[in-house]
C-alpha cells in the first residue's frame, strides 16, 4: 500500500469540512429563497460539526468507551478517540436544529405576510 | 453562604420550564411568578456581591469535578456587578411589562415571558460561566430567545427583523465554535483559566485567528460596527421593554465575553488598540446614523450602539480609570437607556409607524412619561447633575491620563451630536402643537413606577456618585488582576 496517499487522506476531512462550510455560506450568501438561506445555514453547521469531530480523532483510535475489548488491548492498541469533542459536537448538533427550526417557522411567517419567498421581494425593512 | 452561583441559572430555567404548567392552574400565574424568581435572584445576587466584596471571588465548581476538567463558575466582584445590574433591569422590564398591554391573552404572556426569563438566564449565564463552551451554550440560549422575542408581535415585520437576527446570529455561532475549537486543537482544554494559563504556548498565528473569530461572533450580539445590521431592526420591531432588556442586559453580556476574552484570556499585544479603532468607527457611525433616523426606536438604537463603542474605546485604554469609566457606562447606559425605551413607548405607543414627529405635544397628555423622557434624554448626553455626566466626565479623565487626547475631541463631539438628535426630539415634547389623529396611551401604574424608579436612580447617581463608585472601582481592580483569576479557579482541590 502507498503510505503517503493515506497521509494525505487524514487530512482529506478537514478539506472536506472546510468545502462542506463554503458550500453552506455560499447558499446563505448567494442564494435569494429564503428556505434555500436556511438550507445553507444549517450545511454551515453540518460542515463544522464534521470538522469538530475529525479534531478528536485519533489514527486508529477506538470508540470512547471503556468496554472489556478496550481494557484487553490496552497496551497494543491504546488509544481511544477523544470524548470531549463529540460529545461537544452533540451540544452543537441540538444548538443548530433549533436555530433552524426557528429559522423555518420565521420564513412560514414572512410567507403568510409577503406571499413570496424571494428575499428581494421583501424589504419592508431595507435589507 | 447565602446561596451558591448555581442558582442564578437553575432557578430560572427550571421556573421557565415550569410557567406552562403553573399556568394550567391560574392563569394569572404565568405573569407573576417570573417577578417572584426574579426577586429572589435579585436578593442573592445582591448578597452573594456584599459576599464577595469582602471575602474575595466565589468559584462555583458543578458536580464534583474540579477545573479545568469541570464545568465552573466564577462570581467575583466584577461578574457579580453585572449580574446584579442585570437581574435588576430583568425585574423592572418584568414589572414594566406585567400586564403590558390591557387584555392580554394567556398564550402571548406565557410566550412573552418565558422568553424573558431564558434571555435573563442566558446572559447572567454568559457572565458567570469560567468555560468557553458553556459561553456559546448560553450565548445560544440568548440569542434564540431574543429571535423570539424581536419576532413577538405578529402584525408589524416583526418576523424580517427576526428573520435578519437569526441569519446573522446563526453564522456568528458558527464563528464562535470555530474559535473554541481552534483553541481546544491546540491547548486541550476548555477552561478560561486554564487557557489563559497556557495561551503562550499557542501559535500567534492561531491565538490571532480565534481571537479574530471570537470579535467577529460577539461583535454581532454587541453590536458592533459592522456587525450591528441586525439591530436597529430589532430594536424597533420588537416590543418596547423588550428593547430595554436588549440594551441593558443581552448587550451587556456580549460586551463583557469580549472583554473577559480579551483581558484575562488572550496575551496578544496590540487588541487594545485594536478595540479603540473598532470602538470609535461603531461611535461615529452608529451616531451619525442616528441623527437621520425618522423613527424614535431605531433613533434609540443607533444611539445605543454608540454608546457600545464608547464603552469599548473606554476599555482599550487598558488602564484601570479606563475600564472603571467604561464599567460606569455600562451601568448608566443600563438604566437610562432603559428609561428611554420604557417612556419612548408610551410616547408613540398609539401611532403605526413610530415616527419622531409623531411625539408632537405629548407634555399635555402625559407629562410624567415626557418629563422622564427629558430626563433620560439630558441624562445619555451627559449633562449635569445627571447620572451620565460622571461616566462621560470619567472616560474624559481616563483619556486624558492616557494621553488621547483625539479620543476626547471624540466623546466632545458626539456629545454634541447627541445633544441635537435628543433635543430634537425633547423640543418636538414639550414646544409643538399635538396632531388630532394620535391618541395618547396613559401607562400603567406598574410602567409609571418603574420609570420613576429609574428617574430617581438617574438623580441619585447624578448628585451623589459615591453611591456607586466604591463597587466600580472593586469591580475594576477584579477584572485587572488577571493573576488572581487564575489562582482562585486553578488553586480549587476536590
Amino acid at each position: 500500500m502507498d503510505n503517503t496517499l493515506f497521509g494525505y487522506l487524514d487530512y482529506a476531512v478537514y478539506g472536506t469540512a472546510v468545502l462542506v462550510m463554503l458550500i453552506g455560506l455560499y447558499g446563505a450568501m448567494v442564494k435569494k429563497s429564503l428556505l434555500k438561506i436556511v438550507i445553507g445555514l444549517s450545511v454551515i453547521d453540518s460542515g463544522l460539526n464534521l470538522l469538530i469531530v475529525a479534531i478528536g480523532y485519533y489514527k486508529g483510535g477506538t470508540a470512547p468507551i471503556f468496554s472489556q475489548g478496550f481494557l484487553d488491548n490496552f497496551k497494543s492498541v491504546s488509544k481511544m478517540v477523544d470524548p470531549v469533542p463529540q460529545a461537544l459536537v452533540l451540544t452543537a448538533i441540538v444548538i443548530g436544529f433549533g436555530v433552524t427550526a426557528v429559522a423555518l417557522a420565521l420564513v412560514i411567517r414572512l410567507y403568510r405576510h409577503h406571499g413570496t419567498l424571494n428575499i428581494d421581494e421583501i424589504k419592508n425593512l431595507k435589507w | 453562604m447565602v446561596g451558591t452561583p448555581v442558582l442564578f441559572v437553575a432557578i430560572p430555567l427550571l421556573a421557565a420550564f415550569l410557567i406552562p404548567l403553573l399556568g394550567m392552574i391560574w392563569k394569572e400565574l404565568v405573569r407573576i411568578v417570573p417577578g417572584l424568581v426574579l426577586t429572589y435572584l435579585l436578593i442573592l445576587s445582591v448578597n452573594l456581591l456584599n459576599h464577595v466584596l469582602v471575602h474575595g471571588p466565589i468559584v462555583e465548581v458543578i458536580a464534583g469535578w474540579v477545573p479545568p476538567i469541570g464545568i465552573n463558575l466564577v462570581f467575583s466582584a466584577f461578574s457579580g456587578f453585572l449580574v446584579v445590574l442585570m437581574e435588576f433591569l430583568g425585574l423592572l422590564v418584568w414589572a414594566y411589562s406585567y400586564r403590558f398591554k390591557r387584555n392580554v391573552d394567556y398564550e402571548p404572556a406565557l410566550k412573552y415571558f418565558l422568553m424573558l426569563m431564558m434571555l435573563i438566564t442566558g446572559s447572567v449565564g454568559i457572565v458567570l460561566t469560567g468555560d468557553i463552551f458553556n459561553m456559546f451554550v448560553f450565548i445560544e440560549i440568548t440569542s434564540i430567545s431574543a429571535y423570539g422575542l424581536t419576532a413577538f408581535y405578529k402584525g408589524r415585520n416583526s418576523a424580517e427583523a427576526s428573520f435578519k437576527y437569526v441569519m446573522m446570529g446563526s453564522i456568528a455561532s458558527t464563528f464562535l465554535l470555530l474559535a473554541i475549537m481552534i483553541i481546544y486543537s491546540q491547548l486541550g482544554t476548555l477552561n478560561m483559566a486554564d487557557i489563559a494559563n497556557r495561551i503562550h504556548t499557542m501559535k500567534p498565528a492561531y491565538k490571532i485567528i480565534s481571537y479574530i473569530f471570537f470579535v467577529t461572533a460577539l461583535g454581532i450580539e454587541a453590536e458592533i460596527f459592522p456587525l450591528n445590521g441586525w439591530a436597529p431592526d430589532a430594536y424597533a420591531e420588537a416590543p418596547g421593554p423588550v428593547g430595554a432588556a436588549f440594551a441593558g442586559i443581552v448587550v451587556k453580556a456580549a460586551v463583557y465575553a469580549i472583554i473577559r476574552y480579551t483581558y484575562t484570556i488572550f496575551d496578544l499585544s496590540g487588541t487594545l488598540n485594536f478595540l479603540i479603532i473598532i470602538g470609535m468607527i461603531t461611535l461615529i457611525i452608529a451616531e451619525t446614523a442616528a441623527i437621520r433616523q425618522e423613527k424614535l426606536k431605531r433613533m434609540l438604537a443607533y444611539s445605543s450602539i454608540g454608546q457600545m463603542g464608547l464603552v469599548l474605546v473606554a476599555f482599550g485604554f487598558g488602564t484601570k480609570e479606563g475600564v472603571f469609566a467604561a464599567l460606569f457606562l455600562m451601568l448608566n447606559h443600563a438604566i437610562i437607556k432603559s428609561l428611554l425605551f420604557f417612556s419612548g413607548s408610551y410616547l408613540v405607543y398609539n401611532s403605526t409607524e413610530k415616527k419622531i414627529e409623531e411625539v408632537n405635544g405629548m407634555s399635555k397628555y402625559l407629562p410624567i412619561t415626557s418629563l422622564l423622557f427629558a430626563l433620560g434624554a439630558f441624562a445619555i448626553v451627559g449633562l449635569p447633575p445627571f447620572a451620565g455626566f460622571w461616566s462621560k466626565l470619567s472616560v474624559m479623565t481616563a483619556a486624558a491620563d492616557s494621553n488621547m487626547i483625539l479620543i476626547m475631541a471624540l466623546v466632545l463631539i458626539v456629545s454634541v451630536v447627541e445633544l441635537v438628535y435628543y433635543l430634537r426630539v425633547v423640543n418636538r415634547i414639550y414646544f409643538f402643537k399635538k396632531e388630532a389623529s394620535i391618541k395618547p396611551h396613559r401607562p400603567t401604574i406598574n410602567a409609571m413606577v418603574v420609570m420613576l424608579v429609574l428617574g430617581a436612580i438617574i438623580l441619585v447617581i447624578g448628585f451623589y456618585p459615591d453611591a456607586v463608585t466604591g463597587i466600580l472601582h472593586k469591580a475594576s481592580a477584579s477584572l485587572m488582576d488577571k493573576g488572581q483569576y487564575i489562582h482562585h479557579v486553578l488553586s480549587l482541590k476536590q
